[in-house]
């Protein structure tokens, strides 16, 4: 079983190390044609606005191939996902390798011959924006490659629990009884985290366009109405509520089969922190630890991280238990 | 935080949602600084009106139970712990037993200021 697992991460780390060794191997391979400092920053025309030296583009390439590949790795190795979501989850892997290798290494051939500047910067670099579909395709490309090899490589131990809320808590309710659970979720980074967008968002109001600058302003304004979540279960469902009534995060409860509370990992499980969609699972990861996981009738899963979950999953498997004897 | 509310009950519905809060933390399952939901999500959620909600979160206020912040909504009071609102739970009892009796609040304050006299 363990070596299995080791397998499975192997197998999700290996695009990204490829892609790494291709990027590596042109590099090791032009350097003597490269400029001191490379153009590395594009803008909307392709022009080349900002420039990077050639330590800090290895330096650079490697860690953002070796830190997705890791989580990828790691994500295949203990992420707890089925059958199939496993696979997608792999070929989503070799899609990001495929996309990320490919710009990484035009980045480094449209350099290759340029003349210097006094300060050594490559000149008359131009990025076409053709590469850019080139590298969507090769993701596209790559993603097929990564499905079929899941499909041959080792596949992951069925689920241990035939799904939640079979056998989970409940809460006695007399007959008339209308009941609601609702817990705070705050947490320190995602008020900085939208400060932090919103205040780029400004930044670039000044120095940019404002077209440039709209993505982060909405972006941040949306972070810091969720900067103090609540999670609430009722007759409605889950749902993660803001600072105002919306936007809100709400799954209804007819769609849900079943919930359980149990400690998540939001690192191997979704892949990071934040409203987080996976194969097979949606996410509302705030912190590590226990959380609900609700069972859909669609087969996904929806999870939060929230405290005193065992009472919110309880408190849903009576209302989906009344739901069901209602109809 | 757990909400239960029984709607034919003769238990007024502020008075029940108030319970619910009051049982909480004299379970320990509240702990100081813990948020109640926004009493219009709290309304929604239990299919009653904002202003019952808001009349259980007022008596829970006078009681030193929680703190109703401006634009903060409503939280467990720092000085709120399961020993107060056990006694909170025991005064209602009292006053409810001295009710059956007849008694008037006067007629009770009196007995327990004999009470107090005393130890």
């Amino acid at each position: 079983m363990n070596r299995k697992s080791v397998a499975r991460a192997a197998l999700a780390i290996l695009p990204f190390l490829l892609a790494l060794a291709v990027d590596l191997l042109l590099f090791a391979d032009r350097r003597d044609r490269l400029p001191d400092r490379l153009a590395s920053h594009f803008v909307g025309n392709g022009r080349a606005d900002d420039y990077a030296g050639r330590t800090s583009y290895l330096v650079v390439t490697t860690l953002v191939l070796l830190g997705t590949g890791l989580l990828w790795a790691v994500m295949a190795w203990t992420g707890k996902f089925t059958d199939r979501a496993y696979r997608t989850t792999v070929a989503f892997g070799y899609a990001v390798a495929g996309f990320l290798g490919y710009l990484l290494a035009v980045v480094l051939l449209i350099n290759v011959d340029a003349p210097e500047d006094a300060q050594g910067r490559g000149q008359d670099v131009s990025f076409p924006m053709g590469h850019m579909a080139v590298a969507l395709a090769v993701g596209a490309a790559a993603y097929g490659i990564g499905l079929l090899a899941a499909a041959l490589g080792p596949v992951p131990e069925p689920a241990e629990d035939a799904g939640p809320g079979e056998k989970g808590e409940r809460i006695e309710l007399r007959a008339g009884e209308v009941a609601g659970w609702g817990r705070g979720a705050d947490s320190w980074w995602l008020p900085l985290t939208g400060l932090l967008v919103l205040g780029g968002g400004v930044v670039l109001l000044f120095t940019a366009t404002w077209p440039a600058a709209l993505p982060a302003l909405v972006l941040g304004l949306l972070v810091l109405s969720f900067a103090r979540p609540y999670v609430t279960v009722d007759r409605r469902g889950i749902t993660v509520s803001g600072l105002l009534p919306r936007p809100r995060i709400r799954v209804p409860l007819d769609r849900i089969e079943g919930a359980s509370s149990r400690e998540i990992s939001p690192l191997t499980e979704y892949g990071g922190w934040g409203y987080r969609v996976r194969p097979g699972r949606t996410g509302v990861m705030i912190r590590s630890g226990e959380g609900i996981v609700a069972r859909l009738a669609s087969g996904r899963d929806f999870a939060v991280t929230v405290d005193d979950a065992a009472t919110g999953a309880a408190l849903l498997n009576t209302l989906i238990d009344q739901r069901r004897t209602d109809h | 935080m757990l909400f239960r509310v029984d709607p034919t009950s003769t238990v007024p519905l502020g008075d029940q949602i108030a319970a619910c809060v009051r049982r909480a933390v004299a379970d320990g399952a509240a702990a100081p600084g813990e948020r109640l939901p926004a009493a219009r999500a709290l309304a929604e959620s239990l299919g009653v009106n904002v202003h019952t909600v808001l009349r259980g979160y007022q008596r829970l206020r006078e009681e030193g139970l929680i703190e109703l912040r401006r634009g903060r909504g409503a939280a467990i009071a720092d000085g709120a712990s399961p020993h107060r609102a056990r006694l909170l739970e025991r005064i209602r009892e009292t006053v409810g037993e001295a009710r059956g009796l007849g008694l008037t609040s006067d007629e009770l304050l009196a007995l327990v200021r004999t009470e107090y006299g005393a130890g």
